[in-house]
């Protein structure tokens, strides 16, 4: 019987994890980023006005270099060991560009207003 | 306590060799695992593949023992991976995913170890996302929570029926308590 009730429980985990991935995977429709530091917004910009740029973030001598092109938004080259901002290419959803170790998050911003009021 | 449980509680030579040689294990895993490409580029999803020699443990040894072995793979993980910052995340990860076992272990019988599997896998991605909204202090980053949830369901399960066949192969009277 508990096994039942934890399998089901493992099952219900895997369905709202779909669920939940099939949300966060569409495309946001406002086209406003941030990039966030220690929860402080460094920059923020409309991406459908914003101009080809490359932005550098130093964090404890370690950088990341962030590129607007064609109103998209990556980091193209980062110090940092595991590289995974970089590998994590454009931002096309809800799913922020996150740097671990330089504690960098570019994100959409009204998802993130929604994720902080969902914390809260 | 003292004298009663003594038997139970004392860390023999024979005790101690095994968890030095489970750690270990855990370890090359950890390190074979490292130098595999990564499944994608979402941070945290991975194979697990300590969680095997964790749960293993949980199912042949006492709390204390299990803890041990965890720290003592994932100092050595950190100090071999070289980055400080793993550490943390490991650390609040297990910290979730050991207090979940140890919780759910007496409700999980031998046949169905690959639960403890699932929920240990996904305890340790939810420790990690808890840590990484207190380090980026940015709540945003909750949103990787269901991709994670959806590989720890999968990964734990394949890891819960590696430790799973494991146990039956070397059953409880082949080693110490």
């Amino acid at each position: 019987m508990k096994t039942k009730r934890l399998t089901a429980f493992c099952a219900g985990i895997l369905l709202a994890g779909l669920a939940g991935s099939a949300l966060v995977m569409q495309k946001p429709e406002d086209s406003t980023v941030r990039i966030v530091q220690d929860g402080v917004v460094l920059f923020q910009t409309d991406l459908q006005e914003a101009e080809d740029q490359t932005l550098s973030f130093v964090y404890e001598g370690r950088s990341n270099t962030v590129e607007i092109r064609d109103h998209q938004i990556r980091v193209a080259e980062a110090d940092c060991p595991d590289r995974l901002c970089v590998e994590t290419g454009w931002l096309r959803t809800a799913l922020p560009i996150v740097c671990l170790p330089n504690h960098l998050v570019i994100e959409f911003a009204d998802e993130a207003q929604e994720a902080d009021i969902a914390v809260r | 306590m003292r004298c009663g449980n003594q038997e139970k509680t004392e860390m023999t030579t024979k005790k101690l060799t095994q968890l030095a040689m489970l750690t270990g294990i855990a370890f090359a895993l950890f390190v074979v695992e490292l130098q595999l490409p990564g499944l994608s580029p979402v941070p945290g999803m991975k194979l697990g593949l300590a969680n095997i020699i964790t749960v293993y443990a949980l199912f042949h040894y006492r709390p204390g023992d299990v803890i041990l072995v965890v720290l003592a793979r994932i100092l050595l993980g950190a100090l071999f991976s070289g980055s400080g910052m793993s550490l943390l995340y490991s650390m609040s990860g297990s910290a979730f995913c050991l207090t979940g076992m140890l919780l759910l272990k007496n409700a999980v019988g031998e046949q169905t170890i690959w639960i403890s599997g699932i929920f240990g896998a996904i305890l340790h991605n939810t420790g990690q996302i808890v840590m990484a909204i207190l380090v980026t202090r940015t709540p945003g980053v909750i949103v990787y929570l269901p991709l994670l949830l959806v590989s720890g369901v999968l990964t734990g399960a394949f890891t819960g029926l590696c430790a799973q066949a494991v146990i039956r192969k070397l059953p409880a009277a082949a080693v110490d308590r």
